[in-house]
């Protein structure tokens, strides 16, 4: 299956939805997924692993993968990772360039073709390495959202998430811990969607291994001294429903933004947040625990 | 040893992180000290308060000779950094044409370490948090906030208002800018204002060399100097670690390791001249800290701003003192 989605020079299947591509096709006509990473796969001879990440909107996914790819590409923990094609840069030098002067990264728009891909072989050394490809797109947190409410409005979500090994889904820690409910009301129906997406036998649990990213963890430093149990009592129905039904779920605490202030004139309507430092904590940590499970 | 160049690990060998490795929590034993007042000052290494408090002190019997030693080790414990003058960048862009403020320093002896955990712990010892006087008034009511992790007054990260006993000689953290500015007033010192602390790190002394240092050592990175994320340890570091990166006078670790609190409040503009402001009062941290991402962000004119309450993992405080009259 897979040699015949990446092997066929006539017909080439995009890697996400498979839908056959004329050859000089730049993105996929269907779904708007780069055909690079067909051309990609294909010299490299297999289909790479995928990881999704997905959150709701501002909870900070572009930042994280951003940098995540950054620390993966400075080698850090061990870690190597080569970028497969000049495109797989561009999310992390966005980011990296942005928040390098205290701004963060524009919105990832909700148009398919304006998402940035990622394609990178990462390995991690010592005990056998093995070279994994790893593909990670980033996604609109608008556009989970209307496919999580209303399946198959963003077809290429629900293709994503079928052929993932394993997910990171991101939760902001900071609103959780302000008392919102929105938060844990998002990642339930997002746990909720991938559940009904991996039917499974009756009672069964699924096995995708699945790391909750509490995001904007510097709010509320306890997030970092026990991820789980802050899960457990800020978000407690996202916490029972990943006890129920997910057998692989692991919870960890996150944070990129060193201290965070905000540029307002007095009657101006417009606030900017202003992210006065950078300081990187727990980023990779949950990468790691799924690069181990996957 | 020298810094692997190609793999970022998370503890390097002679190095002992102190956030990124959990270890189980062994309290700091509790220093014998002395019933004297006076003896215990010296025991507490607050320095200050003795040479402050000559009048207090006057007629006690070892008055004179404390009083030297005092002198004595405060000369140790403590770097002069000659007059000089700063430019302060008050934009959150540093580029050319970017609003700056000038400013003159008088001289004054700033500490050569960051305040360790084990000095912290005295002020602790001496119910530094029951003690009024010490804490501006409008912030008695948050108080009861300041306390670790079992509930006791104290850094955010400590047990049972003790440290880790492995920790004594590292940088205290979790204490926000009141408690960093309490213990100064205990120990007769006070945090230094922003400005004196970038004279420390640039160096700009007025000669006409126009010296204006990028780190203390000079203009260059090097990640032996100093503990910031690309030196890949993860935590920080005991408070005398990296010596190569001290400032002339001998004052370690202003870049990198820990953040340091500053008595200044953070101002700023953006590009369009709108303030940058915090939900509470910003005070203006310096130097980076071992998880400072761009190392631009760890030099010594950067300046970062952090909520007055906030007590972070990354953020301690050295302190500072006018010269004393002879």
């Amino acid at each position: 299956m897979a040699k015949n989605l990446i092997n066929n020079p006539k017909r080439a299947a995009c890697l996400i939805c498979e839908t056959p591509n004329p050859p000089d096709a730049v993105l996929c006509t269907e779904c708007s997924a780069p055909m690079a990473l067909v051309y990609e796969a294909r010299a490299q001879e297999h289909e790479p692993q995928m990881v999704s990440i997905l959150g709701d909107s501002n909870v900070g996914k572009t930042v994280y993968l951003g940098f995540l790819l950054d620390m993966l590409s400075q080698r850090a923990n061990d870690f190597e990772a080569v970028p497969r094609g000049a495109y797989s840069v561009d999310l992390q030098q966005t980011v990296v360039s942005h928040m390098a002067y205290r701004m963060f990264p524009p919105k990832t728009p909700m148009e398919l073709d304006e998402w940035k891909w990622t394609y990178y072989q990462v390995c991690k050394r010592g005990g056998g390495a093995k070279w994994i490809d790893l593909l990670m797109p980033d996604m609109a947190g608008e556009a989970i959202a209307a496919e999580v409410a209303s399946p198959s409005t963003f077809r290429i979500i629900q293709n994503l998430l079928h052929k993932s090994s394993g997910l990171l889904l991101l939760v902001d820690a900071a609103l959780a811990a302000n008392g919102s409910s929105q938060p844990d009301f998002f990642a339930l129906k997002m746990m909720s969607y991938i559940d009904t997406l991996f039917v499974c036998k009756r009672g069964a649990k699924i096995g995708m291994p699945i790391a909750v990213v509490l995001t904007k963890a510097d709010y509320c430093p306890e997030c970092f001294d026990d991820p789980a149990r802050f899960a457990e009592a800020n978000l407690n129905r996202l916490w029972n429903l990943c006890e129920t039904r997910f057998s692989r779920v692991g919870f960890f605490a996150a944070s990129v933004v060193g201290s965070l202030a905000y540029a307002t004139a007095g009657g101006d309507d417009v606030v900017t947040p202003v992210p006065l430092h950078t300081a990187l904590r727990g980023v990779l940590e949950p990468f790691e625990w799924l690069v181990d499970q996957v | 040893m020298p810094m692997n160049l190609f793999t970022r690990k998370k503890e390097a060998s002679g190095s002992s992180p102190a956030v990124m490795k959990k270890r189980p929590f062994v309290p700091a034993e509790r220093p014998k000290l002395s019933n004297d007042p006076l003896v215990r000052a010296m025991q507490a290494r607050r320095f200050g308060a003795i040479l402050k408090g000559r009048a207090k002190w006057v007629d006690h019997p070892d008055f004179k000779k404390t009083y030297d030693a005092a002198q004595d080790l405060l000369d140790a414990y403590f770097a002069m950094t000659p007059e000089g003058y700063v430019s302060i960048v008050m934009s959150i862009f540093d580029e050319p044409g970017a609003p700056e403020r000038d400013v003159e320093t008088e001289p004054f002896l700033l500490a050569r370490y960051a305040v360790t955990n084990a000095d912290y712990q005295y002020f602790v010892d001496d119910d530094g948090y029951d003690n009024l006087e010490l804490w501006p008034e409008d912030i008695w009511p948050h108080l009861i906030d300041f306390k670790d992790i079992t509930e006791e007054p104290g850094p955010r990260l400590w047990e049972k208002g003790r440290h880790h006993r492995d920790l004594a000689d590292h940088p205290v953290v979790g204490v926000c800018y009141y408690e960093a500015a309490a213990y100064a007033k205990w120990a007769g010192y006070r945090l230094p204002t922003e400005a004196e602390w970038q004279m420390a790190a640039t160096w700009r002394i007025r000669s006409s060399a126009h010296v204006n240092r990028r780190y203390p050592w000079g203009d260059a990175l090097d990640s032996k100097f100093c503990n910031i994320w690309a030196a890949g340890l993860g935590g920080a570091m005991p408070v005398n670690a990296c010596p190569g990166g001290a400032a002339p006078n001998g004052v370690l670790q202003l870049i990198g390791n820990t953040w340091e609190w500053t008595d200044s409040d953070f101002e700023a503009v953006d590009r369009d001249g709108r303030p940058v402001m915090g939900d509470t009062l910003l005070k203006v941290i310096r130097g980076g800290a071992f998880d400072t991402y761009f190392p631009w962000q760890a030099v010594s004119n950067f300046r970062s701003g952090m909520g007055a309450v906030a007590r972070r993992h990354n953020v301690g405080f050295r302190c500072a003192i006018d010269i004393p009259e002879s």
